[in-house]
């Protein structure tokens, strides 16, 4: 090109040629992604979940994680942004066509397919933003000092990946339908499917088809057994992003180009070997081990002694023992009679058989001297260890913990909930109904435990009074107090109170 | 003269319509007026040329470039400034922003030396103070500003002007004819307008459209010239004139062919493009 106007600047240099047309392509992709970025929805959509997510993350799973959980706790937050995304990138690629620029842009260089190459690219920094924040969430609970176990690429993959996806719909649909009124409907109707499917069971193969497979279960699982195939529907959401964007690109005039059908090709192929492979179902070598670690823990455990307490947990617990062995040492240091040195096993059980979709309660241990432990931490989950603790110190077992119905309970509740920070907190928390008068059930790893509004009476008192006082009457009478058969009214006296005035009876 | 652009044959018909009928030009450095009445085929001429839409038949070459083959039509579009007769703008754009966007789209990517070019072009149309504006809040003279400088920017060796001053009130149409003379220093432009005062300031040649066919094609003053001895002077409307109208000082202005003994005024370049579309089966505004 030649200056023509005298005094003007030289034009740029750019380069001719395919290399110029590529350049154009990122250039563009960066001025499109820029705004983008800027465009309220998408800033809000951010804000949200970033917000949404330092909240949640302070306290979430109290500070004990278990990353293969934390992992995919990483993937429903950035839809909101996916969605705003969507959003946003059709308006972009309809802004032309909106405001007549069309007969104008259609006959400069870069051709419309190019275009759409660039308003594709333009939703990758979006994914990359929120493959940050989805960096920092998981690297937060993986930081925390209770955080135990490992997380899965695969399933950290499917939140950035679901806002690619949702991206390039939002510009394929641009090329397919050319209203703004469409994005909105194709919003709409994703959350009233989203909606409508999370009613459905977990079970089936087709729940994998939707970007973000959330679990409904509460168990933790080693993160050898979860049985999710989270690698292969990472490659699925890879695939089908580019099968999206290629199509997009096969619409605005790119058919012709033999790159782009064998693009088109190997995404399909991409698409398809991880739809196959993410087919949800459990391989048996994962079911037998399923089975091995429910049924015979033992097999799998690690141990490790401490105190005269043997803990034996799954090999990613292992840095847990230490937490555990505070509780047990707390009960351990207020019990009387043999109890403060008689050897305890603290044993970890899951229930692993069902997978993430059940929800099934753990046996109590019928061996003596012998404590469960479940794979969740922080929280209830302590008061209900030291109630569980406190159960086999008292009656020896847990099958026996679980059917008391005397006033050992009083003993149990005490000793369980004297060592804590905050006991009337605590009494309520291993409460089902978080009261702290009147007859309830403990909730427990494994059986749950009944107080009678007779008990709670008297723990509530006991509570109240200096710990060392009954202490001293607990370790002073703790054979009658644990005497299978002793009343609620004589361990009320034992211990320097009189006779409750509630009921006494078991639910 | 150095040829620019040179179209042989050029015809388009649109269903039944016969848009383009065997055009032929050749355009070189300077301002070229396309003149024509409505439906003269003037936009489709310009779009053909602007590589919008493809003729039917002949060809063109912009700077030796065929743009009948995807290489050429690049090179062509590399080379071309194109100004839309209704240019479409994105108001949640300011100025600097819409045509930075075209300067991409022209293939201009180094970031700095783009930036100093959409500079260099607003500065151009004068609008330096309102280049972080919306275009939403600017008047429709700015906005046109705004699409010529989107139409220069990359200094296109032949750019291409649909009704440019449509709209405008005269003092923007001044200052556009300032613009577009100085955008005709050194590249080919191609004007269309129904101004013919335009053409007749700023052209140094003139293509008169009707009918999808090329009725002249020659300077102003030649165009001009074709109305010498046919403009005459009454007092009452000549009935044998092809056109008349009262001027201001209550005599009436005939254009035709003049009675004998009658009083030949001056001809204007307005005159010889209504004799030049006489007989044509455009309407005649006069």
């Amino acid at each position: 090109m030649t200056a023509a106007i005298p005094g003007a600047p030289a034009v740029p240099d750019a380069t001719t040629g395919p290399r110029a047309s590529r350049a154009a392509v990122f250039v563009l992709a960066r001025f499109e992604a820029r705004r983008l970025l800027l465009r309220a929805p998408v800033l809000i959509a951010f804000a949200g979940y970033v917000g949404w997510t330092v909240w949640r993350t302070r306290t979430s799973w109290d500070g004990f994680p278990a990353l293969q959980d934390a992992d995919r706790a990483t993937q429903t937050g950035p839809l909101l942004v996916g969605l705003a995304v969507l959003l946003c990138a059709n308006h972009a690629v309809l802004r032309s066509r909106r405001h007549g620029t069309e007969p104008h842009f259609a006959v400069l260089v870069v051709p419309p397919w190019r275009r759409t190459v660039g308003h594709l690219l333009s939703v990758v920094p979006a994914a990359l933003l929120v493959t940050v924040c989805v960096g920092g969430q998981f690297a937060w609970e993986a930081l925390k000092p209770g955080a135990i176990g490992h997380g899965s690429p695969g399933e950290l993959l499917a939140g950035p990946l679901s806002v690619l996806l949702l991206g390039v719909t939002g510009v394929l649909l641009a090329r397919l339908v050319a209203s703004p009124l469409a994005a909105p409907l194709l919003l709409v109707f994703l959350l009233f499917f989203a909606l409508f499917t999370a009613g459905l069971p977990d079970e089936g193969r087709a729940r994998w088809l939707a970007p973000v497979v959330v679990e409904n279960s509460g168990d933790t699982l080693p993160s050898d057994l979860l049985g999710r195939p989270a690698a292969w529907h990472a490659l699925y959401l890879a695939g089908l992003a580019l099968c999206l964007a290629l199509a997009a690109v096969m619409l605005s005039g790119g058919a012709r180009l033999r790159s782009v059908r064998a693009g088109v090709a190997g995404a399909v192929v991409l698409t398809l070997v991880g739809a196959v492979a993410q087919d949800g179902s459990v391989s048996p070598e994962t079911a037998e081990a399923r089975t091995r670690i429910s049924t015979t823990p033992e097999k799998v455990h690690r141990c490790t002694e401490r105190e005269g307490t043997t803990y034996c947990a799954f090999p990613e617990w292992g840095p847990r023992t230490a937490d555990w062995a505070e509780v047990v040492e707390d009960v351990r240091s207020l019990a009387g009679g043999t109890a403060p040195d008689r050897p305890l096993t603290v044993r970890q059980r899951v229930e692993a058989r069902y997978g993430l979709s059940g929800d099934a309660a753990i046996p109590p241990a019928a061996r003596p001297d012998e404590v469960t432990v479940g794979t969740t931490w922080g929280g209830n989950r302590v008061p209900e260890f030291a109630v569980a603790v406190a159960g086999v110190l008292v009656t020896g077992d847990e099958e026996t913990a679980g059917a008391l119905c005397d006033g050992r309970t009083v003993t149990v509740m005490w000793l369980a909930l004297a060592g804590r920070p905050d006991p009337m907190s605590d009494l309520r928390r291993v409460r089902l109904d978080d009261s702290t008068s009147g007859s309830a059930v403990v909730i427990s790893q494994t059986e749950p435990l009944s107080m009678t509004a007779a008990h709670t009476e008297v723990v509530r008192e006991l509570l109240e009074r200096p710990r060392d006082e009954v202490a001293a009457k607990v370790k002073g009478h703790w054979a009658e107090l644990t005497a299978p058969k002793v009343t609620t009214d004589r361990a009320a006296e034992l211990l320097g109170l009189d006779a409750p005035e509630e009921a006494d009876e078991c639910l | 003269m150095t040829c620019t652009v040179s179209a042989s044959g050029l015809s388009l018909h649109y269903g039944g319509t016969r848009a383009l009928d065997d055009v032929s030009l050749r355009l070189s450095a300077g301002v070229t007026g396309l003149l024509g009445p409505n439906g003269a085929g003037k936009t489709t001429l310009l779009r053909v040329l602007a590589t919008a839409v493809p003729a039917d038949r002949g060809s063109f070459t912009v700077l030796g470039h065929d743009p009948g083959t995807s290489h050429g039509r690049r090179e062509v579009r590399r080379r071309l400034g194109y100004l839309p007769q209704t240019p479409g703008f994105h108001p949640d754009f300011t100025a600097f922003e819409f045509v930075d966007y075209v300067a991409i789209l022209k293939e201009l990517t180094d970031r700095a030396a783009r930036h100093r070019e959409v500079r260099r072009v607003l500065d151009e149309v004068g609008l330096t103070e309102v280049r972080g504006k919306h275009i939403r809040m600017l008047s429709g003279g700015m906005r046109q500003r705004v699409a010529l400088a989107a139409a220069l920017v990359g200094d296109p060796a032949f750019l291409v002007l649909d009704e440019p001053t449509v709209g405008l009130d005269p003092e923007q149409r001044m200052r556009f004819r300032e613009l577009i003379a100085h955008a005709g220093e050194g590249r080919t432009v191609l004007l269309s307008t129904h101004q013919t005062e335009d053409v007749a300031m700023l052209c140094h040649r003139v293509v008169v459209l009707a009918g999808g066919t090329v009725r002249f094609d020659g300077t102003p003053a030649e165009l001009t010239a074709r109305a010498a001895g046919r403009v005459w002077s009454s007092t009452e409307r000549d009935p044998g004139a092809k056109a008349g109208w009262r001027t201001g000082l209550g005599t009436f202005r005939n254009v035709g062919d003049p009675p004998a003994g009658a009083d030949l005024l001056e001809p204007t370049l307005e005159d010889g493009y209504l004799l030049t579309l006489d007989g044509t089966d455009a309407e005649v505004a006069a």
